[in-house]
């Protein structure tokens, strides 16, 4: 649990930093571009949702190898 | 490490699929003008455009019709993404749908096809020639379609999903067949191991395009065949797991669920390719729609869209492969213990 944790808190600051990052006014790039028509907001989704369905599936199989050491500890 | 290279290699094309994909910028577009419906008569115009370069030099506009051109009366740009077009829109021009164009310096030619309805028509104007413009060789850069725009960048992501899943499940038919002519529980467990990823491409291909259909078509969900046979050909694996699920004899199970898999696998091409072609679908290739291999799909689309479809089903087969050897050690573990 605490390893959840931390690895979440981590997560959550790196992307803060992200976000100071990306100052208004400064990319005027992407402000004229990718931001104005709000259909960028699409494939973040759907990127979204293919990274949490991934790690979804890593939990899994995070869970199944877990068992299975405990299983082979107990020999 | 041996056998490590195709991983690696996984990685790389998603990597450029993330990179490439997000990052290069879609090609000059007229997204919205303040008119749709043109009469006979002095018209203002107000044009917005989505990385447009309007105060460049050399600023044209043109309305076309049946291939008859009239030209702007005068242009003043608010903005590189806004200006004002005026015109002296004559009576009888021939067809309903009327194309607008402009170009300048920078963008070169960029047209808006069927951006007014015409009224008035009749058999033709008297042309006034103006200069027009070629399209210029730009910047790599996307193409930037109607409607769709930068949502254009999810080819990279919600199409590969259904390729890595037939590719699984095509994995899961040569492990079925293979299992009928041996009889071996190895074979069988792999089927379900490749069955069991090849889903997890599907439940995702499913929500991604639903996200998809959402802003370009408005709905979560619409009755176009594609989609439909989408979500038949994941339910019919679904209820392979059933299948498998409620014979608990394995060597039954394994006969049982290898010959459903191939019965399974060919109605998902039936679903996925066959059907949606016979009849009127959203989808691109498919009924009255071009394909994106006719023109929408570019080679600047191809580049990274071919590269990020290996990248997916290298990574699908990377999970299939995990997932069996972890079910291979659960067998081995189980076997050992009943002994």
């Amino acid at each position: 649990m605490r390893t959840i944790n931390r690895t979440l808190t981590l997560i959550i600051l790196s992307l803060a930093s992200a976000a100071t990052f990306a100052q208004p006014g400064q990319e005027n790039w992407l402000v004229d571009t990718m931001y104005k028509s709000g259909k960028i907001n699409t494939v973040v989704a759907v990127v979204a949702v293919l990274i949490a369905g991934l790690a979804t599936w890593m939990f899994m199989m995070d869970r199944k190898v877990r068992r299975m050491e405990k299983e082979l500890d107990k020999r | 490490m041996k056998g490590l290279w195709w991983k690696l290699l996984a990685t790389l094309l998603l990597l450029y699929t993330a990179i490439i994909g997000l990052r290069t910028p879609l090609g000059p577009a007229i997204v919205q003008t303040s008119v749709s419906r043109i009469a006979p008569g002095p018209l203002e115009l107000d044009v917005w455009g989505y990385g447009t370069h309007f105060n460049s030099d050399q600023p044209r506009a043109w309305l076309v019709n049946d291939s008859q051109r009239v030209c702007a009366s005068n242009i003043t740009a608010i903005a590189g993404d806004h200006m004002k077009v005026f015109f002296d829109v004559p009576a009888g021009l021939r067809k309903q749908m009327t194309d607008l164009q402009v170009f300048n310096g920078t963008d070169g030619l960029v047209t808006r096809y069927a951006a007014f309805y015409t009224d008035s028509l009749g058999g033709g104007i008297a042309e006034h020639p103006c200069v027009g413009g070629k399209s210029l060789e730009l910047a790599y850069t996307f193409p930037n379609r109607d409607i769709l725009n930068e949502s254009i960048r999810n080819l990279f992501f919600h199409v590969p999903m259904w390729f890595t899943m037939v590719t699984l499940m095509a994995i899961g038919v040569w492990k079925s067949i293979r299992a009928l002519r041996t009889n071996s529980l190895d074979e069988d467990r792999a089927a379900a191991s490749a069955v069991g990823t090849g889903l997890v491409f599907g439940v995702l291909g499913l929500i991604s395009g639903s996200l998809w259909a959402r802003v370009t078509w408005e709905t979560w969900w619409t009755t176009d065949p594609k989609l439909n046979g989408a979500a038949a050909g994941v339910l019919i694996y679904l209820a392979y797991l059933v299948l498998r699920g409620s014979v608990p004899e394995p060597a039954k199970r394994a006969r049982l669920s290898a010959i459903y898999s191939i019965f399974a696998f060919a109605f998902m091409l039936l679903f996925f390719f066959v059907l949606p072609r016979l009849n009127d679908s959203l989808h691109p290739g498919n009924g009255g729609n071009p394909a994106f291999n006719t023109y929408d799909l570019d080679n600047r689309l191809r580049s990274v869209f071919y590269p990020a479809c290996l990248g997916w089903i290298l990574l699908g087969i990377w999970m299939y492969q995990l997932r069996d050897r972890l079910a291979r050690v659960q067998t081995r573990h189980s076997d050992a213990n009943d002994q």
